[in-house]
């Protein structure tokens, strides 16, 4: 009977916490090899800790096979992920654990403090990624380019052949102190989307986990892993507002 | 530009405006549609939340966090109405009753839900915030007992008076609860912050923040949208103060709902406003937030219905055997013992309010919020075709004897009543929360009365009461008032009046004499001239309890 905290996490393979995780490494968030450092692999750990599991086990899943659903028989999957309606038909979202409005990653070389600065910018976009509506409907960018996936876009950026990607706040930080010559935070748009665990479709450990990411939220664990990994405040990063 | 071109510009509509629309047409059409198929308004405002919710029409995000906050501000302003709502001087008038039902209607479904919790695997904190929110009631068939005339009886009384202690008490477990849950510090670290945190909010609640309201009301309350914000100031600085000592802000809030209780009467023109806002926008909009937690794929699953079956044997099991011992211990009668399950059964506002903190810190899953839902829909049905079972078979108990201070009038000649009479008028009614009316009585062929002056005086005063003029000589004004009004005392600011045979004490007032005559002898007049040789109603001695 599934109930509140009575319920038990059942996981693949016994004492173990199988996480799926698209980028590694992914600054701020999956650091180091192995890759057990960083505010993910932080959040991990914890939940594991409260759900009565001995470790966790990393698997690698290219991020559109994720988003279809495929956690390549892990349990759970962080990986940045927002919840949208359609990828809600392929997994299970639970409560958000962070906060992840619009922000822009930008090339140190580019500027911009209002949209129209922005739209004159040469944007990389993802085909993949649920902000590149957001981007489309909110800057409209003259002829960006488009690529597969957050990794193709930060190597067209880093290649010097565009000047800006929209990406989660969170992650366009870690991204930026990790390059801090090549890329700085232009600012940050708004919107209240937030980053959540996800789980195959319709999993029997989906209350549980989502509980424990409230309590985990609830008592800072959550909190002092962000003040941890993200030192700059996402508060400090400047609002543009769009239309 | 073809007209589709200019079609094709037209965006589907987002953003807080649509939000909002969204969410104020399910706050006005959700409790029309429930109420024609007999339910109450809140179970429409929690379904109107599921539809548009992430399980209904996605209309409200499973991310968005505007409707959620409102709901927050929501919560604590339900829990704020509900303290100042509870009539503490019933608690006082039938104590003995009172303390025995509350402490029964706590301790059985406590204790229910903690063989509930342990049967289930439960870890202790979540059994024991389940059992604080079984223990919690609200009195909503009371209204509906009220206006049957059965008020007065001994029973329905010492139920209306026993929820201050049983709200008081859940409320005290979720924030032991919560505290565990938040705190990361030791055991002994907690129980000294939650110690200090009630020590502050009692201290602060039941001392300092009554004065200081009530010096604010008294120095800016002749605005009326002042009068309102100073309240809520209060609500939030309880709630604030709560959070700062580790404790749910719902406990604060409802803190101080009991502790401006006799500042904001009942019935008086404060207490108006605070209903129309809360009714209209904060209260529905947080039953909305907990409708988009509502999932049917979740509560209509088998395991969850039998988690709502046991909870609502619980719930309800252990209120029926509270009423039953308290009823046998006050030898009531059986009509008089259902009185008291029927408004000791009803789960709402404390019952909603900890579901929420429960779910927030993760003792409870989406599983429990829906069983609870569950078990608010049966426990509402249930008490509402029970009370009119207890209304066809229990006697009539007549119209509550009047407390003194129910309703003052006050009337007074142009161009208004003395501070002398305000001030008598403050006095009588702050005891028994009541509130009270000034009528400034003029003849047609005098200019109209400087209205907002009297009533700058009225809350110089203290006195919570609206203030009106009336045509008419004022002996006709003294007699419509006592024929039509139901006074519980009126004040005639005027030295000639000439009496009136009435059973309703008038009290002939002037400047120099607090009570100069008084129609009535006995008890009656002896507590009237002890209320009004207190001290002046000053911020310092106004709230103090008689």
């Amino acid at each position: 009977m599934p109930l509140a905290d009575g319920e038990a996490f059942h996981p693949t393979t016994p004492g173990v916490l199988k996480v799926a995780t698209a980028f590694l490494p992914a600054p701020g968030f999956w650091e180091g090899t192995p890759p057990t450092k960083g505010f993910e692999a932080g959040l991990a750990a914890d939940l594991a800790k409260r759900l009565g599991l001995q470790r966790v086990e990393i698997v690698h899943v290219p991020f559109p096979k994720l988003v279809a659903g495929d956690l390549g028989g892990a349990d759970i999957a962080l990986s940045q992920l927002t919840p949208t309606a359609a990828r809600m038909r392929h997994l299970s979202f639970t409560t958000s654990y962070l906060l992840a409005p619009p922000g822009i990653l930008a090339r140190t070389s580019a500027d911009a403090s209002d949209v129209h600065g922005l739209q004159e910018l040469r944007w990389v976009e993802s085909s993949t990624s649920t902000l590149t509506p957001i981007l489309e409907s909110k800057i409209r960018p003259l002829s960006p380019v488009v690529v597969e996936d957050r990794t193709k876009a930060l190597e067209v950026l880093r290649a010097g052949m565009a000047d800006a990607l929209l990406l989660d706040l969170p992650v366009a930080l870690g991204l930026a102190a990790s390059e801090p010559g090549r890329f700085h935070v232009l600012g940050q748009l708004s919107d209240d989307e937030g980053l959540a665990v996800a789980l195959p479709h319709g999993s029997a450990n989906t209350e549980i986990v989502d509980s424990s990411i409230r309590a985990l939220l609830a008592d800072g664990t959550i909190g002092r892993l962000a003040d941890r990994w993200f030192p700059v405040s996402m508060d400090s990063v400047a609002l543009i507002l769009t239309k | 530009m073809t007209p589709t071109a200019v079609l094709l510009t037209i965006q589907a509509p987002s953003g807080p405006a649509f939000e909002f629309l969204i969410l104020f047409a399910v706050v006005l059409f959700g409790p029309i549609v429930v109420s024609r198929l007999g339910l109450p308004g809140l179970i429409g405002l929690v379904i109107g939340g599921f539809a548009i919710g992430p399980h209904g029409f996605n209309l409200i995000h499973a991310g968005d966090t505007l409707v959620p906050e409102l709901g927050q501000l929501g919560l604590l302003y339900l829990m704020f109405v509900a303290g100042l709502e509870l009539d503490l001087k019933v608690l006082q008038d039938h104590r003995r009753s009172a303390i025995a039902l509350g402490l029964l209607a706590f301790a059985l479904p406590f204790l229910g839900a903690a063989g509930l919790g342990t049967a289930l695997g439960w870890s202790v904190p979540a059994t024991c915030l389940l059992g604080a929110l079984l223990s919690s009631h609200t009195l909503i068939v009371y209204p509906t007992l009220r206006d049957a005339g059965l008020g007065p009886n001994p029973a329905v009384a010492s139920a209306v008076g026993a929820t201050v202690l049983t709200d008081t008490l859940a409320l005290v477990v979720l924030a032991i609860v919560a505290g565990t849950q938040l705190d990361s510090g030791s055991p002994a670290l907690l129980v000294g912050e939650l110690v200090l945190g009630f020590a502050v909010l009692v201290v602060v609640g039941f001392v300092a923040l009554p004065r200081i309201v009530d010096q604010t009301l008294r120095r800016f309350g002749d605005d009326p949208v002042a009068r309102y914000l100073a309240v809520i100031v209060a609500l939030l600085l309880m709630g604030v103060l709560a959070q700062v000592f580790g404790i749910e802000g719902i406990v604060g809030a409802f803190f101080a709902g009991l502790a401006l209780n006799t500042l904001v009467p009942n019935e008086g023109p404060s207490m108006e406003r605070l209903e129309f806002f809360g009714n209209a926008v904060f209260i529905p909009i947080f039953l909305v937030s907990i409708g988009l937690l509502l999932d049917p794929s979740v509560m209509f699953r088998g395991n969850v219905l039998r988690l709502a079956a046991l909870i609502c044997t619980a719930a309800l099991g252990g209120k029926a055997a509270a009423c039953w011992l308290a009823g046998a211990l006050q030898h009531a009668t059986f009509p008089e013992r259902m009185a008291m399950f029927v408004l000791t059964a009803p789960q709402a506002a404390a019952t909603l309010a900890i579901t929420l903190v429960g779910y927030e810190i993760g003792l409870f899953g989406t599983s429990v919020v829906n069983a609870v839902l569950v078990l608010i829909l049966v426990s509402i049905a249930l008490s509402a075709v029970l009370a009119d079972r207890v209304i066809r078979r229990m006697p009539v108990a007549g119209i509550r004897a009047a407390r003194i201070g129910d309703k003052v009038v006050v009337v007074a000649a142009a161009p208004g009543p003395s501070e002398a009479a305000v001030r008598a008028a403050t006095l009588l009614s702050r005891p028994d929360g009541g509130h009270g009316d000034v009528i400034v009585a003029r003849a047609a062929s005098e200019p109209a009365t400087e209205l907002r002056e009297v009533r700058r005086r009225v809350v110089r005063n203290g006195l919570d009461g609206r203030v009106r003029e009336e045509i008419g000589e004022l002996p006709a004004v003294v007699e419509k008032e006592l024929l039509t009004d139901h006074p519980s005392v009126v004040i005639v600011d005027d030295p000639t009046f000439a009496e009136i045979p009435s059973r309703i004490p008038v009290m002939v007032v002037d400047e120099t004499s607090p009570t100069l005559r008084l129609n009535v002898d006995g008890e009656l007049a002896t507590e009237i001239e002890r209320r009004l040789r207190r001290r002046p109603a000053t911020s310092q001695s106004a709230v103090r309890p008689d």
